[in-house]
């Protein structure tokens, strides 16, 4: 048990450096922007009429804390990332962690879904793909996995909205009607949130499922082959109670492991798909934040807000599959 | 070798060659042969090599300038035009068109109409002269492949600025080419630095670029793409974008290709080969580049191929969300970004026909490279 605990301190200990590093790729990222926060800030400022000078400029960033040095920026950044605190943003001037809040959260919750759907769809198809003899079931397999790899999932979404426009006269986007946009959550709100939300869990599952489809073929098919499912088929155990209890508990651990991979794909997708949809969430907030007004702090803080729940799901994987595989835990336990 | 083939018949002279052939094969030819027993693979490269060629020859091939300059004025948001042999006028041994005409009348409320003249017939010509070009970028020519004779064709139909989309997409599949070969270029130089290191030298160096290529590869890339692609100064030329947006590519795309160079050359390191190369005085440098390099050099390619459709569809979404290439240059993200309005989806849908094109390109690279990496397997056939 003692070694069980040292196994996850070390888990989050190493997600918790991999979380530092990415934070000094992003926060260095942010500063070699042309032009920093203060700049733009007087320089809207200068737009609404009043006039500034180098000094103006000089006391702002004073006022931000700009004029420390790179390192110490970094270090208050940083703490105060892990406390869910961004400072304000540049250009619209809220708090990030305000302006963000239950976006986040909601495209948190549609990725998940996603990537939940995905799994669903991929680990029972994907076992019977690799237990089937059947060449024509197998190509089409193939075929669809390959061709939802290359179809990507904007050109997807475009491809339904074109579909619904035509034939059925309406719009799929956004993620709330009218009267609930605002309003506090429900049971009423949450409902007509998921009338609206199956459509970018479709879309954002689609390509994830692809390639988990794959995984899940390649890995079952290699353990199929192997002399302990001869072994229990000689024993007499078939059907799906040789499939499930033989090879699939060993493919388990590959496939655990590349959850953390498939919400990194899916996070790839939702700016994206966010804007076609005209979706209100974090996704549809980057774009705004990187193409319409430069907005470092915002993109930076979403990016690191990103990775940290990409970062947050590989090690509940590690330590899940520590739970689940006796082999991964008796490695840890020695 | 010779006398016991020939007692042994003709049938075992060739099975006797067919093993020589076999054994003496060198790695290149190996690779060949097994890539070619798979039809899937073949069908794919076949395809492949048809859409470079139709991307290198874009500007002969093409019947009008995929720019501004080669605009229809007359002919904007206009249909696809087919050729056809027949009408109800008769058949013709040379295929032909219908001419469109503008009109603007109190019938059509005083806006302008663009209707098809069924009676007056444009017919098909080959090599025809039209818009300049420069091929490869140096050799000028005016002479196109197709064209009609006092009027213009547009086999996909046009845009609202009247560009002729045929012409585009065949552009446009060049870009992708071009974007797709830069950025897979830039980002194998990094991993083959970055991986050979990690690898050829092991232990905490190994160690601590590990690390920091698993924290670069769990940052979610083209929210990253974006944000680097954000702030491109606007005032940058199409081709100066061109560039940079390859170059974030590579940039962003190195990591996984450097993790399977590190792999390789940690496996790879500890060989014979490898000490006696070391033994005899050879530079870090002149190891991995003469001797560790080349053992792997298939897999590399393999790699190679398989990531460059993600460069491809990750300018493509760039593009499309604007902040990757602008519109002189013709790209699918570019072409596509007109098509998300209502008034494009409900009444000219033609504008998705690109969208086909680029589907099989990537596809084509896909299944190119599955072959590739299956030929490339030395041990696929005993699995078989």
């Amino acid at each position: 048990m003692l070694s069980f605990v040292r196994f996850i301190l070390t888990r989050a200990v190493m997600a918790l450096a991999t979380l530092i590093i990415v934070s000094l790729v992003v926060f260095s990222l942010m500063e070699l922007v042309p032009g920093d926060c203060a700049e733009r800030y007087l320089a809207f400022k200068n737009t609404q009429g009043s006039g500034i000078s180098v000094a103006d400029i000089e006391a702002e960033r004073a006022r931000l804390g700009l004029d420390k040095p790179f390192f110490t920026r970094w270090t208050v950044w940083i703490t105060n990332a892990f406390q869910g605190e961004f400072g304000d943003s540049c250009i619209l001037r809220v708090n990030i962690a305000d302006l963000l809040g239950q976006k986040f959260w909601l495209s948190l919750g549609i990725c998940l879904s996603a990537l939940v759907l995905a799994y669903a769809i991929a680990v029972p198809v994907g076992i019977i793909a690799a237990a089937s003899n059947n060449a024509t079931l197998n190509n089409t397999l193939k075929f669809i996995s390959y061709f939802g790899l290359a179809m990507p999932n904007f050109l997807l979404a475009l491809l339904i909205m074109l579909i619904s426009t035509v034939w059925f006269g309406e719009t799929l986007t956004g993620l709330f009607s009218k009267e609930y946009r605002d309003a506090d959550w429900s049971w009423a709100k949450l409902v007509d949130l998921m009338k609206h939300a199956w459509l970018p869990i479709f879309i954002l599952g689609w390509s994830a499922t692809a390639f988990a489809l794959q995984t899940v073929r390649a890995l079952m098919s290699d353990e199929i082959g192997k002399l302990y499912v001869t072994a229990a088929s000689a024993r007499g155990v078939s059907g799906r109670k040789l499939l499930w209890n033989y090879p699939a508990r060993h493919a388990l651990g590959p496939i655990v492991n590349s959850l953390g991979f498939d919400l990194n794909r899916i996070f790839n997708e939702l700016p994206i798909v966010a804007l076609i949809l005209v979706m209100t969430d974090a996704g549809a907030l980057l774009i705004e934040a990187l193409a319409r007004s430069n907005d470092q702090q915002l993109a930076g803080a979403i990016i690191f807000l990103l990775t940290a729940s990409i970062v947050t799901l590989n090690f509940f994987t590690d330590v899940l599959l520590a739970v689940l595989d006796p082999r991964v835990r008796k490695s840890i336990l020695r | 070798m010779t006398s016991e083939a020939q007692t042994n018949g003709p049938i075992s002279t060739e099975d006797q060659k067919a093993k020589e052939a076999y054994f003496t094969a060198s790695q290149r030819q190996l690779i060949w042969a097994r890539f070619k027993k798979q039809r899937t693979a073949m069908i794919a490269a076949v395809v492949l090599i048809v859409l470079v060629v139709s991307g290198i020859f874009a500007p002969f091939l093409s019947p009008y300038d995929p720019t501004i300059a080669g605009r229809d004025k007359d002919y904007t948001n206009g249909a696809p035009q087919i050729p056809q042999f027949c009408d109800t006028n008769g058949c013709s041994m040379r295929p032909f068109i219908h001419a469109v005409e503008r009109e603007r009348s109190l019938a059509t409320n005083f806006r302008w109409v663009t209707k098809v003249n069924e009676d007056k017939r444009l017919y098909v010509q080959w090599f025809v002269k039209g818009d300049k070009y420069e091929l490869f970028g140096f050799v000028p020519g005016t002479v196109h492949l197709f064209g009609v004779e006092g009027g213009k064709i547009h086999l996909f139909g046009t845009d609202e600025d009247g560009q002729d989309i045929f012409s585009r997409t065949l552009h446009a599949v060049w870009t992708s080419l071009q974007v797709g070969s830069i950025g897979v270029f830039i980002a194998f130089v990094l991993a083959l630095i970055i991986g050979g290191v990690a690898g050829y030298y092991g232990g905490w160096i190994d160690s601590v670029i590990q690390m920091v290529t698993d924290a670069v590869r769990t940052v979610p890339a083209i929210p990253l793409f974006m944000a680097i692609a954000a702030f491109m100064p606007p005032e940058l030329s199409a081709e100066a974008r061109f560039f940079y947006i390859s170059m974030i590519l590579g940039l962003i795309g190195w990591p996984t290709l450097a993790r399977r160079v590190r792999t390789h050359l940690l496996t790879e390191r500890n060989q014979e080969y490898v000490l006696a190369a070391q033994l005899c005085g050879a530079s870090p440098g002149h190891t991995i580049r003469r001797h560790l390099l080349p053992s792997f050099t298939s897999y590399i390619i393999v790699d190679l191929v398989i990531s460059f459709p993600y460069m491809v569809l990750s300018e493509t979404a760039l593009s499309f969300i604007g902040l990757g290439l602008k519109d002189p240059v013709s790209s699918l993200g570019v072409m596509l970004q007109k098509a998300t309005s209502a008034d494009v989806m409900l009444n000219y849908q033609w504008y998705f026909i690109p969208v086909v094109f680029f589907i099989v390109l990537v596809m084509a690279f896909v299944f190119v490279g599955d072959g590739l990496r299956d030929a490339a397997d030395p041990y696929s056939e005993s699995h078989k």
